[in-house]
């Protein structure tokens, strides 16, 4: 009983506002409170996003060099954003991340509607295979570009078994990561095992947002299964499918974890998406005032063609 | 059109039996109600029909064909839900062209364009044919629910209360609308409501139902004025009848243990009646009133004429005339 009362004292105090502290408080009006609350997350804001972004568009236009501070910083002006969009390397890599980019999102688009529809079927067991679909998705990328080194290994990978196993081929015939048709392939595959399942959870979320009595409606005006498909459910999952498109190309434009670990650009530069060929010129050959102009030109268009596709999915979503 | 002819149909989810060997045939042309409380298994009925639900037991004929197995979309039946289920992505002329649309029909675009355009005009909503269904409010959804249904010639019309979120005004003139159109287009409609007005005033025979079994069917008429028993009799008459015990007046027949008495079986004045009640509250609707008597202890509702200016307190003599009777279990009694 006494321990019990003790406690309790103990819990009263600590939640008790020491007066001076109190009074302090309530002369506060509401909007003074409301930016007490919220100046930290500002401040924090400024401190790690708006602040570095300001400063690499300033470093964008010196020469300045990370690992040679001494040297004093000269005003270049918007030098090395016209010799980079003259650079036919640069050019090069962009191609190499639209292929990344196009054919990561196609396919993770087609086979993640695809499971999405089969999943939304409800048949026996339906969550057990939602969970093991979803498993790859829940790795981290380093654990995933790291295991499928060993996988795409042509003596010993699995997946080079399996191929020789279905073709018939030997499995050390081909190396997925070490040659320069196969590797970009290579990359492809590894994305979209990793990340179809995001796809298909997101379009899983809008064919569950379709209500079953529209299908009903559509039942008894006589449409057939196929109809129902093209006329309802692709519609009406549609702002779904594009926000998955959306999420999946901002995150492939910068890919850079997963083709570092499996490839690191090769073999020569054809897997050498944007993101690698940043970080080769920032931290490879330290050409920091470059590779700040290289950042906001990625950033810029980014940024710009999420725009555009925002746009067009407001679009949809308004019809 | 088509006659349809429900054959001892029963349908139970789970524990729950929804319909109990239901028998009901609707004739080509007819308007047949079913009315009953909400859970009285009247949806269920209409789904089973349009084989959304496929039954336990008994069978289901359209046309004189077995249907019972048959998918929704092979017994050309057209239905009218109450939560309007429209197709939130189209217009209103989308929403109403897509069973037309079908490819089984091959309807040309013109046919189409102009069918839509006349029952938009019935349903007072040409001016909204190219809005979203979705930015419509509660009554024109559902009057694009209607004329979805309407835009075609099914075997049947199947109707679960399309009225139901419709305002009073709205509703009273669809209610005519609706009966028009059903005698112009020799329609056959099964209309679902647990509004007794839409019952009566529209339907050419209404089927109470209640707890999952079609208590009695037959005319508004042979409804409300020979109920087979208490529950039917409690449905229909605007106010509810006054169900009291047989003790309470004299000249009940043998084995009556409840008097039905409606308004019409009451007669009230102000002395030399049989029975004398104390009225509790007048409400005054205008045309008539409303009278709350407390009849030894029991409640009473009937109507009086707004002239009769009663007053609570007041002592009044009541006559029995003509009244209905029941037996213990509720089942009628011959007078």
């Amino acid at each position: 009983m006494n321990e019990l009362s003790a406690s309790s004292r103990i819990t009263y105090r600590a939640v008790m506002v020491r007066p001076d502290v109190a009074r302090r408080i309530r002369g506060l009006s509401d909007r003074t409170l409301a930016w007490l609350f919220i100046t930290p997350t500002i401040v924090l804001l400024l401190a790690i996003n708006i602040f570095p972004l300001l400063w690499t568009i300033y470093l964008s236009f010196t020469n300045y060099r990370a690992n040679r501070s001494n040297v004093p910083t000269i005003w270049l002006g918007p030098d090395w954003y016209q010799s980079i969009l003259t650079d036919p390397d640069i050019w090069a890599a962009m191609q190499v991340t639209a292929h990344f980019v196009i054919w990561t999102v196609v396919i993770e688009t087609v086979l993640g509607f695809g499971l999405a529809y089969l999943i939304d079927k409800k048949f026996r067991g339906h969550g057990m295979w939602t969970t093991i679909i979803l498993l790859p998705m829940m790795l981290s990328p380093a654990v995933v570009g790291n295991f499928w080194t060993f996988l795409y290994q042509p003596q010993i990978g699995l997946f080079n078994y399996v191929v020789a196993f279905f073709t018939g081929s030997a499995a050390s015939s081909f190396q997925m990561l070490g040659d320069v048709t196969l590797s970009p392939w290579a990359i492809v595959i590894v994305d979209a095992w990793m990340w179809t399942p995001y796809v298909m959870l997101i379009c899983l979320a809008g064919l569950r947002s379709i209500p079953d009595y529209i299908y009903e409606a559509a039942e008894v005006d006589r449409a057939s299964k196929w109809r129902q498909f093209c006329s309802i459910t692709l519609p009406m999952a549609l702002p779904f499918i594009m926000l998955a498109v959306l999420f999946r190309g901002i995150e492939n434009f910068k890919m850079f974890d997963m083709v570092n670990l499996l490839t690191g650009g090769g073999p020569g530069s054809t897997t050498e998406v944007a993101s690698i060929t940043l970080k080769r010129a920032a931290f490879e050959s330290w050409r920091t005032g470059y590779s700040s102009a290289f950042a906001i030109i990625l950033f810029v268009t980014v940024f710009g063609l999420a725009n555009i596709y925002v746009k067009a999915l407001n679009k949809v979503k308004s019809r | 059109m088509a006659e349809v002819e429900i054959n001892a149909v029963s349908k139970a989810f789970g524990k729950l039996q929804a319909v109990t060997d239901l028998s009901l045939t609707i004739g080509n042309g007819e308007f047949v109600a079913l009315l009953g409380p909400t859970g009285a298994g009247k949806t269920t009925a209409l789904r089973l029909i349009a084989g959304l639900e496929q039954p336990d037991e008994g069978s289901i004929r359209i046309d004189g064909r077995d249907v019972t197995g048959d998918a929704p979309a092979d017994r050309d039946v057209a239905f009218v839900f109450q939560q309007y289920s429209l197709y939130p992505h189209l217009t209103v002329f989308e929403n109403m062209a897509f069973a037309l649309r079908a490819p089984i029909r091959r309807m040309p675009e013109a046919d189409i364009r102009a069918k839509v355009q006349d029952v938009a005009r019935l349903l007072h909503i040409e001016t909204k044919l190219d809005n979203k269904a979705t930015l419509l409010s509660g009554g024109q959804m559902q009057r694009v629910a209607i004329g979805r249904a309407l835009v075609r010639s099914p075997s049947i019309y199947l109707m679960d209360e399309p009225l139901s979120s419709l305002d009073a005004k709205l509703r009273g003139e669809l209610r005519l609308e609706l009966k028009r159109i059903q005698v112009d287009l020799g329609a056959t409609i099964l209309y679902v409501t647990h509004d007794q007005t839409e019952a009566m005033t529209m339907a050419s025979r209404i089927g109470v139902i209640e707890g999952g079994r079609l208590m009695q069917i037959g005319t508004p008429r042979e409804i409300y004025e020979n109920p087979i028993n208490a529950h039917v009799a409690a449905r229909l008459g605007q106010p509810v009848i006054n169900l009291l015990p047989a003790g309470l007046f004299a000249g009940a027949p043998h084995g009556a243990e409840t008097i039905g008495a409606r308004t019409e079986h009451l007669t009230i004045a102000r002395g030399g009646g049989d029975v004398s009640a104390t009225v509790k509250r007048v409400e005054h609707l205008g045309d008539q009133s409303h009278l709350h008597l407390d009849l030894a202890g029991r409640p009473v509702v009937t109507l009086a004429d707004p002239e009769a200016a009663f007053g609570a307190g007041e002592v009044v003599s009541l006559r029995l005339n003509k009244p209905l009777f029941f037996d213990a279990k509720g089942r009628r009694v011959a007078a």
